[in-house]
């Protein structure tokens, strides 16, 4: 546990080191004034400074963080991959399949697999939260959803 | 007599019947998210923005104003009948709510909850009134100095008070501002961290990052968990007696002048609000060793101040342009993405929509009355849908809402991003409430110190010359430095968990 506390405050480090750097590669002072590059400088900086006093607290031996496992359990940690999986799946699908079709697939997966929900009923929200929604935002809220590019599923409506 | 007057015009605005359906819908949609696991009223909040696109910037500022004080009264229901808060707000209140509930007195504790919650917030609603005038007119002569003195004070306010560990709030109000200066420069317009993506030119929008960092983070912290079937105790009658009502009285007097006052605190959360004001009940009454054990001064207070301290949080925002907590934020970038800067201006300038959305505080609070009283058996019956159902409604609506904030499927993935990043941060507990304040603040805390120093030539001596910037940065310094300030980070630090902030 200690270790990780670790690695994240050095990483926030690197993370400081790298905006201060793009920051130096912006104006930093104009003749005005403070340039584009003097805020995030010192922001920088100071989350940089913070990062290190956090590093030395947590690297005491008294002071550091409590025993345990960072990820309790490998199931939850399968069950998160599998969300994030589904939501990237669901961002790279939607130009090419469209709102419905990959609405519809995302939430049968949720509902289903990761939710074990008994199939009608996760049939019938998925119907609702993909055709539904893509109506009632395109119709009534003037929020167009995105329809299929490819020509075949586009003819079919989606 | 102007306030008078004003306040008749915000009514004739908020009674139009458009703006009482959007009332009510913020409404029903507060206490909905009260009510649910998985989903608080940040995120809920940012949620909704999308959903106020083609609506008037009064009637989606009343329908995001509703659903924040709603989901007080939504996640009072959960503590009573079922001792899980459905906001940290209310886990005070699970003490003596859910004893009552085993006594067969859950109606009684829900009955004077939402009594109290509704004097609660009227009181607060009051209080904005009257605030209102004085003290945006004060805010008039700010300068750029004296704002930028003022968002300093407020952010300070907010860190010092958030989480467990000051030097970790700190870290998250720095990383929310270092987000918020992506894309353009406000004062040059040059583009910054863009890397040279058109996607990163206006900015990472604050809707996907908010519904990252608070709905899915919370969302992969529960598949960590098992959920059961929930199982709701009986109501009983929701009818108290003489004797409940007496005993509520001095509950309620209390609850409402604690949680307007804190409100009123940057920093301070609708739960430290709800946590002194049971202290404040257990310390005034007779028998202080009953607590616990199903008092109803032990619901009714609490509750009251949470509702009061939900509607006092919109005071700075009015009147000086300052949001109190996260959900504030995401209000007052509600307010920005409809084209109003909330503060001083508001009541200058848009003189309507300021006392149209305060009548309409009113309005709202008796909707929700009325919801969280006949209608509580709806949402008893909503609370028996199993969470394996609830999340992935939840997700799809996040998608929805980070799609269509500007159309670009880029959202969905930056959403993604930052609920990985939400999910480590909150293993590692950091309070994310900071992130959201800098997020929204940061571009003008910038503009008003780059201002200031082009004013001065970069003379830093200007802070020095403005007595009222003075005066705020020895406020600040104070914040950050004395340890007095610690009574308030113990009371923060004996409620678990990252609120929110409400």
């Amino acid at each position: 546990m200690q270790r990780i506390h670790q690695v994240s405050a050095l990483l926030f480090v690197a993370f400081s080191a790298f905006v201060m750097k793009e920051a130096l590669d912006m104006e930093y002072y104009t003749r005005l004034g403070p340039g584009a590059g003097f805020f995030p400088f010192w922001l920088g900086g100071l989350l940089g400074a913070l990062a290190i006093v956090w590093l030395f607290q947590v690297s005491r031996r008294d002071g550091g963080p409590r025993d345990g496992a960072f990820f309790p359990n490998k199931s939850g940690l399968v069950q998160i991959g599998a969300i994030l999986a589904s939501l990237l799946a669901t961002a790279g699908l939607m130009t090419a399949l469209g709102f419905q079709l990959t609405m519809f697939l995302f939430l049968l997966f949720l509902l289903r697999i990761l939710g074990r929900q008994k199939t009608p009923a996760a049939l019938i929200v998925a119907l609702l939260g993909s055709v539904g929604v893509f109506h009632i935002f395109g119709r009534y809220l003037d929020v167009p959803l995105p329809v299929a590019s490819l020509s075949l599923l586009a003819k079919l409506g989606l | 007599m102007d306030t008078l007057h004003n306040l008749l015009m915000g009514f004739a605005v908020a009674m139009t019947p458009q703006n009482l359906v959007y009332a009510f819908v913020g409404s029903l949609l507060g206490t909905l998210i009260g009510v649910l696991p998985g989903i608080g009223p940040v995120a809920g909040a940012a949620m909704l923005i999308p959903l106020t696109f083609q609506m008037t910037p009064t009637g989606a500022i009343i329908m995001l104003t509703a659903l924040f004080y709603g989901t007080q009264y939504g996640g009072t229901i959960t503590s009573v009948l079922l001792n899980v808060p459905g906001e940290a707000a209310s886990a005070v209140t699970c003490l003596d709510g859910y004893e009552m509930t085993k006594q067969g007195r859950a109606g009684v504790a829900l009955a004077m909850a939402a009594i109290g919650s509704f004097i609660g917030g009227t009181f607060a609603t009051v209080a904005l009134v009257f605030a209102a005038g004085p003290l945006s007119r004060w805010a008039l002569e700010f300068g750029p100095v004296e704002f930028f003195a003022l968002i300093v004070l407020g952010l300070s306010l907010l860190m010092g008070l958030a989480g467990k560990s000051m030097i970790k709030a700190l870290m998250m109000g720095m990383f929310g501002m270092i987000l918020a200066m992506v894309g353009m420069d406000p004062v040059r317009g040059l583009p910054r961290f863009t890397f040279g993506h058109m996607e990163l030119m206006d900015g990472i929008g604050f809707v996907p990052i908010i519904m990252g960092l608070f709905g899915l983070a919370e969302i992969l912290e529960n598949a960590e968990k098992r959920f059961g079937p929930v199982f709701v105790s009986r109501i009983g009658s929701l009818v108290p007696s003489r004797e409940d009502l007496r005993r509520s009285v001095g509950p309620i007097v209390r609850g409402s002048v604690i949680g307007t006052l804190l409100g009123l605190v940057p920093g301070m959360t609708g739960s430290a609000s709800s946590f002194l004001a049971y202290i404040a009940e257990k310390k005034s009454s007779r028998q202080p060793e009953r607590f616990g054990s199903g008092m109803i001064e032990g619901v009714v207070g609490p509750e009251t101040a949470n509702n009061a301290h939900a509607n006092g949080a919109i005071i700075p925002l009015f009147t000086l342009g300052i949001p109190a907590s996260p959900t504030v934020a995401v209000i007052m970038g509600a307010f920005l993405m409809h084209g109003l800067i909330p503060g001083p201006f508001l009541f200058k300038d848009h003189a309507d929509v300021a006392w149209g959305i305060i009548a309409s505080f009113y309005v709202g609070n008796v909707i929700l009355l009325i919801l969280n009283l006949p209608l509580i058996g709806i949402w008893v019956r909503i609370l028996k849908v199993p969470y394996g159902m609830l999340f992935g409604i939840i997700m799809a609506f996040m998608v929805v809402g980070a799609y269509s904030v500007s159309n670009s499927i880029f959202d969905i993935v930056i959403m993604t991003l930052f609920g990985v990043i939400g999910f480590l941060l909150r293993k590692l507990e950091f309070p994310l409430a900071p992130v959201v304040l800098t997020l929204i603040l940061g571009p003008l805390m910038e503009r008003s110190l780059r201002q200031s120093l082009e004013m001065s030539q970069g003379d830093i001596a200007i802070f020095w010359e403005s007595p009222i910037a003075v005066v705020l940065l020895c406020l600040t310094a104070l914040v950050l430095f004395a340890p007095a300030f610690k009574f308030f980070r113990r009371g923060k630090g004996s409620l678990a968990g990252d609120d929110e902030g409400a």
